[in-house]
This record gives C-alpha cells, structure tokens and sequence, in this order.
C-alpha cells in the first residue's frame, strides 16, 4: 500500500479532536438519560461476572443436604437448588460458558456478515446475485429445528464450537444491511471518489467504507450476542444437548422438568433466577443498543 | 388497459415464481440436510434396524424392504442410490414410519400434530399484529411522553426477550403462584372429545397460556416496526400537504395508517417463521402436542424417520408463510403490483 | 362556477414565529409586515434559513412544532385573522379558501392513492355536494396545464413525472377555488423547461382566477419571471419590499445587490458572479442587537452595531437599512429589462 502524505501531524491532531469530540457526545447521550448508564453499568457487570466470577467459587460448588430447595435468604439470595447448591453460584458460574458462546457467536457472525456484505456490494455482478441468494437461504432456514435436528450427530462441547454453529447460521441478516449501506455509499459516489484519487481497493474498505458502517455493526454485534445467549440457552433448555457443564440453559431444565418448578412455588427461585439474569442481560445490552442508535443516527434523535 | 393489467398480472406471477423456486431450493436443502444428518447419526440407525430385522429372523430381503418403509431410504447401497431413494419416497410424499409409535406413518402423526401447532401461531400472530401496531401507532405519536417511552421500551425488551424465558414466567406467574389456568397439556381428560362445551372450554383454558406466550412474543417487533414506520410516514411530505390540504383528521389517519402498516407485510413472513421456531419452545413448556413437541421428542427418542419429516414440515410451513405473505403484500402495495420497485 | 371578480387582499402585522430549542425560543421570523396587493404576485426570496417557508407555512396557520407563532397576525380579505383561527374553522380554510403548493421534489401526494381517489377524499373533507362536478373541475384544471385529465386522476403518485406531479400539486391548491394561493418552491428539482413551463402556467392562472399569489423561492430568476412584487427576507426579516423590476433592477439594501450579484448567468461573463461573504445565519447565529445582517454587509456603520433598522418607505418600496440611499453602484439593469 502506497503511504498516502496527506493526513499529517494536522490530520491527526484533527482525527484527535475528532475522537475527543465523540467522547463527549457519548457522555452527553449517556447522561440524557439515566437508564443507559444502568443499560452500561449492566453490560460491565456481566462481562466482569463472565471473566471473574467463576475464580469466586470453588471449582466444585458445595452442596448442604439438609437445605434442597432452601428459600432465599441472607446466605443463599436466590435459595438453593434440588442438591442444596447456591443458586447464585450457579447463576455466576453459568455466566461464563453462556458470555463465552455468546462472543464468539457475535465475532463470527459479524465478520462472516460484514465479508459477505462488502464483497457482494462492492463487487455486484453475478457474485452479488449469488451471495445474495445465498443469504436469502441463510435468512429464510429455520435455525432453531436445524440446530436441534444438527445436536444428535453433534454435540457442541465447547462455547467456541457452539459459536460456530451459531454464528454460520446467523450471519444473514448483517451480510444484507452491510451490502445495502455499501451501495448506498456507492451511490452517493463515495468509492468512485476515493478511486479517482487512486486509492487502493484495501484502503477505500478499510479506511473509508468500515469506518462508517462500524456503528451499525457493532449494534448488530450487540444484538448477536443476546440472539447466540437465547439460542443455546434453549437448546440447554429443551434438554438435547448433554450437560458438559453448569450453565443457565441447564438450570432451566432441571428445574422445569427435573425440579417440577412450574408446579411446586419452592422451587421457582431455581427457575427465576437464570430468568432474571437473562432479562437483566437483555435489558442492558437493549439500553445501550438505543444509546448507540442516538449517538451514531443523530437523524433519530428526538427533539 | 389490458395490457397494463396483463403486465402486473406477469409481474406478480414471476414474483410468485421467484418465491416457489426458492421455497423449493430450501425445501430440498432441508430434506438433504436430514438425509445426510441421519445416514451420518452414530451407529448408523438404518443399518442397525436392518440388522436387528436380520435378528429377528427375517430373509435379507423382507428386513432391506421393512427398514426401507421405516426410514424412506434402503440400509446398503451407494450413497447415490440412498440419497435417490430417499428424494423418491419424498416426492410421493412418503415421510417413512414412526418407531416410537410402532407403524404409524409419520405423515398422520405430522398432520394430527400440524393443527395444534398452526392455530395457535395464527392466532398469536393476529393479536400481536393488531396490538403491536394498534400501540405502534400511540407510542410513534407520543413519543415524547412518558407512556411513549415506556411503550416502546416494553417492545424492545419483548423483542429481545428470548420466547421460552416469556412462557416460563407465564407459567410461573399464572400456574403455579395464581393457579388459575392450567400449567399444561392441550385438553383436560376427563371431557369427551367433541363439540359440547366442557370440551371446547377446556381448550381454550388450556390455549389461553400458549396464545398469549405467542403474541408477546412477537408483539414486540410489531410495535417497534410500527413506531418507526409511523415516525418516518409522520415526516413524509404527503401527511402535511394533506392537512394543509384541509383533509379531514380521520382521512389523514387512514393516509397515515395505511403507509405505516405497509411494510410490516415484509415482516409478516418472518414472523411466522419466528412464531414456528418458537413453537418448539412453547409445545415444550405447556406440554402442547404441536410439531414443535413431536420434532423434540423425536430426537429424544431417537426416531430419525419423524425427525426428518417434522423438520421438513416445519420448513414447508415457513416457505409457504413467506409466499403468501408477499402475496398479500403484492395485492396491498400498488407500487409493487404495478410491478415498479419504488 | 361563480368567480369572484376581486381578488382577496393579505396584511401580516408584527408576525413573529419562534423555534423551541435546546438553547431556549428562538425567532425564525420576527415582527414581518407584509401586504399583499390583491391580484398580484408577490415573490419572497432568501437564503434557506431565512425564515421563507415560516412565513409561507404561517399564511396557513400551520408552522409545525417545535415552532409556533408568537405574536402578530395574517389578516385576509373575507376571512379575518388566520392566526386565530383553531380546530375545525382552520381546518375548513385551509384548502378552501388558503391553496398550498408543496416543492416539486417533495412528494406530496399518498403514494397508495390515485390522484382521484385523493380529490374525492379532498371533496368529501370539504362537504362538496356535486363530487362529479368537482371532478370535472379537476381534470379542466389539468388539462389547462397540458395534461390529459382522465389519466392522471388514474394514476398513483410513481407513475408521474416531477413536473407532472408540481402540476397536480398547483391543481389540488386550485380545485376548490382558493382565493389565496401559497406556493413553496415552485420550480426547484424541477429541469429548466419544465420550470419554465410551470412558471407560466402560475402566471396563467392567476391573472384568469383573479387570486392573490405568494410564490417563495431561492431562485431570483423564477421570481423575476413571475412576480409583481418582491420581498427579500433575511434572517427572519424582510429587508426589501417593493415592485420586482423596481427592487431587482436598482436595489437598495445592500443584501439584496449580494443576492442579485450572486446569480451565475447563463449568457456574459461568469466571473461577474459573487457569492455573498460569509455563511447565512442560522437560529442560533443570529446577532441579538443591531443590524441582523451587519456582519456580512459591506458598508455597514457603527450605528448598525446597536439600532435594529426600522423598514422604511424609499424609493418606492420598503426598505430597513440604516445606509442612505440610493446608493453609488447600481447594478446593470439589462438583465431584467
């Protein structure tokens, strides 16, 4: 790639102001509205649950016979499972596997859709025609059937796998909106303009057309990653997949058709609290989804 | 004239081509993908059938041609010759035998499973439709209030909700902390099927948890779609020309109404595709003998045959929802009917 | 029909229209007196932002919120204060009595609806009683501007052209024999023959329906063609008020020479063209003592630092600029001989 002269120390202390003045429109966002900062706090409170929690708690949590089905409590805040294992523990331990999957699912459906999305926007013609068609298909399959039709000769063992699979599965709906805002940019003469000044193909994407769809892939990543949480939840859930280790998707299932929570009142804090954390998990990332919106769509912004 | 008519009727009908031909390719991916998935399922159940018909004292023959009705394809030969075997029998619509249900054609236990899952998800639909865009409408025009707010931020934690986390609080909510609807099953026993009324009310009691679970499960995309399609119909020129025209409130509302509403066609289809895939959830919960229930328990319990075949109806079903949804759309929109792209 | 042979006179008094913002109410059109002759044309021209399509919006009582109008009033001939009015009352006058006509490149027209269907819906919001004659109405209006009549009621908004759709536009405004017709940038987006064709078939119709005109644009030349009079507008205020060929042809307030200077023309020296200095105001740029315009004037005096120029009688026209005129550089008039 040809050094291009132009973006000197002006360019750059330029490019600074720049990212200083975007800081500041995310904080004036932010503080517009209280419920984003919980909306992020919540977001922080998950990944420091995910990379952390689980060193909190012995690799083997302890069980107390003489308290299954324990109500809450001071020392059990969601009470205790049908082992009498804290069902917080189980909750913070969970989290791991779940957040895990849920990147890895996000990074690859975004860079998966993202690819797609340019190349056939960028390059039109058949190739165009083709992916598209391909996405069309990819949108139009019936993900969870084939996901539960895929764990009997599959059996997603680690997060990463599970991510994969997901995120193949996922990747339509950014390869679509990714090649409508290129040929949009395109229509508006953008690549053409950046051609004329002789840019390499490498730069005019890289430099030119990410920067300004990066905010809109990364809502979707956002997005991706609560859709991969629900996804393998659910199948953890309908019990098809076996349980490799303690994660929420599990809990739900024991406790709905092993703890019969839906029909004794004593075991429903086993089923409300992997719930709640995935309300709360929605909620957050739903909160700064809608900051995101405003700060990067002023278009949106509501007098 | 006639010719005009001629030229949307061809424009419609190669639109409806379009759709078939790709409802098909996805039908015959699916039924490869099941294919392929139980030749490839460990311990290779067609053979282990065939073997254990050899054990139980049947001629090679007799046990090639019981596994072949079983599984719809013959236990040995090339993969070609299986794979054909296999897109035959589908062709004929031939689905193979259920094994949990010894003999029974999985096509009858699709088709008795088919309506309790197909009713419930088109009543769901319906009332999600018309709440979400009924409240689309209210939270797009007050959406500097505080009930707006709230509105539409109920839409989006519905919509980012996953559907099973909706049923199971549903459930706890309704069946276990006020037990006032019934926490599952499709009917109560001791009614006679029929059309006398213990029986009738006793459905509904029990559809009451499953429909409800539906519709907020996708009431939240209507009501956001709804909102921002309101919001951008509300800047649209023609909504102002209108009033400065001295158009009566309730024609501008219908000008409104109509463009807003519009596009959620598009949507619709997806929706009911969700609403399929979500019914897997929501059969397992209630415990509801829907197609979603019959795909689950048929991998529990290890019957391929109706593995595949549910899978296969369920695509059909999504397939033929996003065809006549745009069908719908086409009938609606006369940009698209016109055959322009506007 | 029954024409009326005189034609509806316009007052604005003291109108003052002002813009709820972040940084508080901020006027776009401040205390504006404008008559408007009966049977005339009259022309308004700024730059975008200069409260133009405020002004348009108030002569029907329909700024739209965040804005709102805060003082003054739009009286016209047989109607009153239309400022006043409220609910059904404003309802019943717009359209009937106040004709708007949307730009050309906006679309103002359900795109679901045929052209018929939406004048039907017209009549009937109006209590017409005759819906057929009022159709018929309709297609002779549009076959007087060169259309074929019957067609485009048929249509739907995509299967017409941009000029065609203008024409519709000015045939909804007319229909029901408005009196008062307003048209918001008649002819941008629209090519120069259709411009052309558009402007004519304004001038037209006017003279044959004895109405009174308001016609905003940016485009000096499509007011010069079209206009009686003319009134600049700057920042919220109009500067210059006069005869067309009077105000276009020797100007007196030194924004109107910049805006006149401005114009590239198709014929002579290209270079003769200037842009006015500086960037025109915004709500929030605007000085809040003095001159308004004193920033970018070329010849601007201490006094306009601190006295607001009160609109004046001069030279035939009205004119709010603290410079004695007339002044020492007149612009060639040939162009608009």
């Amino acid at each position: 790639m040809t050094v291009t002269a132009l973006p000197g120390a002006a360019g750059r202390s330029r490019r600074a102001t720049l990212r200083r003045n975007f800081w500041r429109g995310v904080w004036r966002v932010l503080r517009r509205k209280p419920s984003r900062m919980a909306g992020v706090a919540i977001c922080a409170l998950f990944a420091v649950m995910g990379v952390a929690g689980p060193l909190l708690y012995p690799a083997h949590l302890p069980r107390d016979d003489d308290a299954l089905y324990a109500p809450p409590s001071l020392s059990h805040p969601f009470g205790t499972d049908f082992e009498g294992t804290d069902v917080l523990a189980l909750v913070v331990t969970g989290s791991r596997y779940v957040l895990l999957t849920g990147l890895a699912t996000a990074v690859i459906t975004v860079a998966l859709g993202t690819a797609v999305g340019l190349f056939a926007g960028f390059r039109r013609g058949w190739q165009d025609t083709l992916l598209m068609r391909l996405t069309d298909l990819n949108l139009a399959i019936p993900g969870l059937p084939l996901l539960l039709v895929l764990s009997t000769v599959w059996k997603f063992e680690s997060p990463l796998e599970m991510g994969l699979v997901l995120g193949l599965l996922g990747w339509g709906g950014i390869a679509r909106a990714v090649r409508s805002q290129t040929l949009s940019l395109r229509e508006r003469g953008f690549i053409e303009a950046a051609r004329g000044l002789g840019l390499p193909t490498t730069h005019i994407i890289g430099r030119e057309l990410l920067p300004s769809m990066a905010p809109y892939i990364a809502m979707n990543m956002l997005i991706a990653v609560t859709g991969a949480v629900y996804a393998q939840v659910g199948l953890f859930f309908l019990g098809v997949l076996p349980f490799e280790a303690n994660n929420w998707g599990v809990m739900l299932n024991l406790a709905v058709f092993s703890g019969g929570a839906l029909t004794t009142p004593a075991a429903l804090p086993y089923l409300l609290a992997p719930l709640l954390a995935i309300l709360l998990l929605t909620l957050g990332i739903v909160l700064v989804v809608d900051a995101m919106d405003e700060i990067f769509n002023p278009r949106l912004r509501e007098e | 004239m006639t010719r005009a008519t001629a030229n949307r009727a061809g424009a419609l009908a190669r639109r409806v081509a379009g759709h078939v031909a790709r409802g098909l390719v996805m039908i015959w991916l699916v039924a490869t993908i099941s294919f392929v998935i139980i030749r490839e399922i460990p311990g290779d159940p067609v053979l282990a059938m065939y073997e254990s018909m050899l054990q139980k004292g049947m001629s090679p023959d007799q046990a090639e041609r019981a596994t072949a009705v079983l599984y719809g394809f013959l236990p040995k030969g090339s993969l070609w010759e299986q794979y054909t075997g296999y897109m035959g029998s589908l062709l004929h619509f031939d689905l193979g035998r259920s094994l949990s249900t010894p003999g029974v054609e999985v096509t009858s236990l699709i088709g008795s499973a088919a309506s309790w899952t197909v009713l419930p998800v088109l009543a769901g639909t319906l009332l999600s439709f018309l709440l979400g865009v009924t409240m689309g409408v209210y939270a797009a025009v007050r959406r500097s209030g505080r009930l707006g707010d709230l509105l539409a931020l109920s839409g989006s934690l519905l919509h980012g909700v996953p559907v099973y986390v909706i049923g199971l609080l549903l459930t706890a909510i309704f069946a276990t902390l006020w037990p006032i609807l019934p926490s599952g099953g499709p009917v109560d026993v001791e009614f006679t099927p029929g059309l006398n009324a213990g029986y009738l009310g006793s459905l509904v009691r029990h559809a009451v948890l499953p429909v409800v679970t539906y519709t907020l499960a996708s009431y939240g995309g209507w009501i956001l779609a709804m909102k921002s399609n309101v919001v951008t119909v509300l800047g649209d020129d023609f909504i102002l020309a209108a009033e400065l025209r001295g158009l009566r409130r309730g024609i501008v509302f219908r000008y409104l109404a109509r463009n807003a509403i519009l596009p959620l066609f598009t949507i619709l289809a997806l929706s009911i595709g969700m609403l399929f895939g979500g019914s897997i959830f929501i059969e397992e919960i209630f415990n509801y003998p829907g197609l979603g229930l019959l795909l689950v328990n048929s991998i529990s319990s290890r019957d391929y045959a109706l593995m595949g075949g549910t899978f296969l109806v369920i695509t059909i079903g999504i397939v033929v929802a996003n065809i006549v949804a745009d069908l719908l759309y086409s009938v609606i929109d006369p940009r698209v009917r016109s055959g322009g792209t506007a | 029909m029954e024409r009326h042979l005189t034609a509806p006179g316009v007052r604005i008094r003291g109108l003052t229209v002002v813009y709820n913002t972040p940084s508080g109410e901020l006027p776009a059109v401040s205390g504006v007196d404008l008559t408007l002759a009966p049977g005339t044309i009259t022309g308004v021209v700024g730059e975008s932002g200069s409260g133009k399509s405020t002004l348009a919006l108030s002569m029907l009582n329909a700024v739209q919120p965040p804005g709102r109008i805060s003082a003054g009033s739009v009286e016209i001939d047989g109607l009153g204060d239309v400022v006043r009015l409220r609910g059904e009352e404003l309802r019943r006058t717009r359209g009937r009595k106040v004709g708007y006509v949307f730009q050309a490149a906006q679309n103002s027209l359900n795109p679901l609806k045929t052209i018929g269907a939406q004048l039907l819906d017209l009549g009937r919001s109006h209590d017409v009683g005759d819906l057929r004659a009022l159709v018929r109405d309709a297609r002779e209006l549009l076959g007087r501007m060169g259309m074929d009549g019957a067609r485009v009621l048929d249509s739907r908004q995509h299967e017409l052209s941009g000029g065609m759709r203008q024409r519709v536009g000015i045939m909804f405004a007319l229909v029901l024999d408005a009196r008062v017709v307003v048209l918001d940038e008649p002819t941008t987006a629209l090519d120069m023959i259709t411009q052309a064709t558009i402007l004519r078939i304004i001038r037209e119709v006017h003279d044959e329906r004895a109405l009174t005109t308001l016609v905003i644009t940016h485009d000096v030349g499509a007011v010069a063609e079209v206009a009686d009079d003319l009134a600049v507008m700057y920042g919220g205020r109009v500067v210059e008020h006069g005869p067309v060929a009077e105000v276009l042809g020797a100007p007196e307030h030194p924004y109107t020479r910049g805006l006149i200077r401005a114009i590239p023309r198709l014929s002579g020296d290209l270079g003769l063209a200037r842009a006015l200095p500086g960037r025109p105001p915004t709500l929030g740029t605007l000085p809040a003592a003095g001159c308004v315009f004193r920033e970018r004037c070329e010849s601007s005096l201490d006094l306009c630092r601190t006295a607001e120029p009160v609109p004046a009688a001069r030279a035939g026209r009205t004119v709010a600029c603290h410079l004695p005129g007339p002044h020492a550089v007149p612009v060639k008039r040939k162009e608009y001989a």
